[in-house]
Order: structure tokens, then sequence, then C-alpha cells
């Protein structure tokens, strides 16, 4: 049974990126997604945390912070549930 | 594709001695402009002997814009015209007067000035567009984030800041690695946010455009905050006029249209870069010693498929 934040994620990353030939199902739960099989570069890890930071409530503060949190999803799920608000995480 | 420069452990120096910059504002306090401005010309002549690398890349510079080999007394006045513009910035934040005017046909920036809107700002390092941020900031009384690399001896922008410091504030490039989040902290704080568009080194994206007779990487990362934030774009640069003032040039206004895909919105900026990037070449075509990157010439791309 997949993780459903980690689903929610994926399909976020999809649509915030605007990413073409790539589905939420086919993203790993354990690749880096920076600098990883998506290609992503800072620009677009900067855009994923804008997106983030709305649809969460969060404040990713540095680059630091920002690579652990998006070391891959798996890792951004854990960090959410540290983080936000969790009435805006899926039940 | 460029990564951020890692952060540098110890900040780079303007060339020159460490009381350069005292020394000018003490001597501009009592010598007289027609003794002052001789003894400026042979500080000048004394720097372009010593700065080899920089001397080299004004030649290169000029070559290219002239299209021939530059004389000796053509890279002295390139100096000259950058120490020249390293005089009017002490000037100006010791307090001279001196104000921006809008060149002809910038009436969307015209308009962006007389709202609250906040916007990015493009601009490049030529004449005097290393003022615009500090005129837009004290005459216009509205909040400008610069983004500027800090070096050992920046005495000039130091005291800008100070004079200035109500309006303006800086976000210091040397920190690579931050710097796209202290871009964001600076954008969604308010305020408008001014980033030289000109130097690859700290860009996150460049692209190709069309500039001084060839296809010449530019950063582009403006366009892809520009989007990120829904905030509008202006390119402008500044350019020597009247005495006491500085004639701005500035873009339309080019913002993203959420309705259409990232690629036509991309499309467009480069058509908007493009536009105002010829009118650059213009203002250095018809004068040459404006330039004020004495470094290599902004790569040539590889040619299209």
């Amino acid at each position: 049974m997949p993780d459903p934040l980690n689903h929610q994620l994926k399909v976020l990353i999809v649509e915030t990126l605007r990413l073409e030939d790539i589905t939420p199902a086919s993203i790993p739960d354990d690749e880096p997604l920076v600098g990883g099989g998506l290609s992503l570069d800072s620009i677009d890890a900067l855009e994923l945390v804008v997106r983030l930071e709305k649809e969460f409530g969060i404040k990713i503060a540095s680059s630091e912070e920002s690579r652990t949190a998006l070391a891959s999803v798996t890792a951004l799920s854990a960090y959410l549930r540290a983080h936000a608000d969790p009435a805006r995480l899926p039940a | 594709m460029n990564a951020p420069a890692p952060a540098a452990a110890t900040p780079a120096r303007n060339p020159g001695p460490s009381w350069g910059y005292r020394f000018l504002r003490l001597a501009d306090r009592w010598v007289p402009e027609p003794l002052f401005r001789p003894a400026r010309a042979f500080g000048t002549a004394v720097a372009l002997l010593n700065m080899r690398e920089q001397r080299r890349h004004s030649r290169a510079y000029l070559r290219v814009i002239l299209g021939r080999e530059p004389a000796t007394r053509e890279v002295f006045r390139h100096f000259f015209a950058f120490e020249e513009m390293l005089m009017l910035k002490l000037r100006v934040a010791d307090g001279r007067p001196h104000r921006g005017v809008l060149a002809p046909g910038c009436s969307d920036f015209r308009r962006f000035l007389d709202t609250p809107e906040d916007a990015l700002l493009g601009t490049f390092h030529v004449g005097h567009s290393d003022l615009v941020g500090f005129l837009f900031g004290g005459q216009e009384q509205r909040r400008v984030s610069m983004v500027r690399l800090r070096v050992g001896n920046s005495h000039d922008v130091e005291k800008l800041g100070a004079t200035f410091g109500r309006w303006v504030s800086f976000v210091w490039v040397n920190e690579g690695e931050n710097l796209l989040f202290a871009l964001k902290d600076a954008i969604t704080a308010g305020g408008s946010l001014a980033l030289k568009c000109d130097r690859l080194e700290h860009s996150s994206r460049a692209e190709p455009f069309q500039f001084l007779g060839a296809r010449r990487l530019f950063p582009f990362t403006i366009y892809h905050l520009a989007i990120i934030f829904g905030r509008p774009v202006y390119l402008c640069v500044g350019v020597p006029g009247a005495p006491g003032e500085s004639v701005i040039h500035s873009s339309p206004r080019w913002l993203p249209d959420p309705s259409v895909s990232r690629a036509r919105n991309l499309e467009s900026a480069r058509a908007h870069f493009q536009v105002f990037l010829d009118l650059v070449e213009s203002l250095l075509r018809a004068d040459p010693y404006l330039w004020f990157n004495y470094r290599p010439l902004n790569l040539e791309a590889p040619a299209r498929p």
C-alpha cells in the first residue's frame, strides 16, 4: 500500500515543475530529487520549495535545509510530518 | 547551466590600495577639480600599467566593439570611464545631489515608479547602472534589495549603503549555496530586487543571446524568479546625462502569464531580454567605454544544430 503523502508529493512535483514524460508513479521513493534521475536543478528546487511552503505552511530557510528535505520523496515526507501542520497532511 | 559558485573563504578585493577610496574622498573635498581630475587620470594610467589582466580584457572587448585593434589611449579611456564612475559613486555617497532621469520611451517604468508594485530589476555593468538602485531608493523612496558581490574593500558600496540605508539593502552573492534562498527571502519580504544580468558566475541559468556580433551566454535567472514569484521584470541601465544626472533606459514591463505554458512564458522572456540587449549594444556603440566588465566577454554559445 503506497504512502498517500508520498503519492501526493509525487503529483505535486510533476505538476509544479511541469515534468514532461514523467508520471508520479515513475518517481522512486528513495531517489535524490535534485541532481538525480529527475534532473532537477537549484531553480527547480526553489520552485518546489515555494510550492511546498504554500501547500503545507512550512518555511524552508536555507539550501542546506532544502537539501535535507529534498533528499528523496521519503525524506520529504518525513520532513513534512515533522514540520507541517498535521491538518494539511493526508490522513 | 552554471552551478552556484561555492562560498569564498576570503572575499576578493577591488584592485588598488586599501586607502584608495578614503584618499579619493578626502582629496575630492580639498583639491580643486582642475587639478584633481588630471591627478585621477595619472592614477588611472598607473592602474592601467599594473592591471595586466583587466587591460587584456579591455583590449579584447574594445577590439570586438570597435571592429579593429584599439589604441592604448582607447584602453586608457575605458579605464578612466570606470574611474570616473567610481568617483561619481563616492560623491553621491557623500551626499552630492545626483538624480536619475528616465530616457524617452520608458513609460512602463514611469508607471511602475508611480505604483506601489514590487518588481525584479535587471541591470548590467554599464555606465551609471551601479547607481540606479540607489537613485531608485533615495529619489523614488522605494525599497530595493540589491544583489552584490561582497569584496574586501567595497568602501564605495558600503558608503552608498549607509547613505541610502533607509531604502536600500543588500543580498550578498558570496554565499553561493544560499543565494537563491536569500533571493527568495528578499522577494517575499517585499520591496523590489535588483540583480545584474551580465555576469555568469553566480547565475543558476544562462541562455544565449545575440550581442556584439555573436550569440553569447547571459544570466537568465531573473525570468525564472519572475515566473516562480509572479513578479514583473524591468531591465534598466544608466548612462551619463547632463551634469548631476544619469539617464536611465528601461525595458517595457514583462510579466509572466499564468494562463500560458512555461515554455511560452520563457519564449516571450527571451524576446524581452534580446530587445533590451540590443538597446544596451546601441548605447555601447555610441559610447564604447561604458562597458564595465574588465573580464572575458560573455562566452559565445555553441552554434545551434
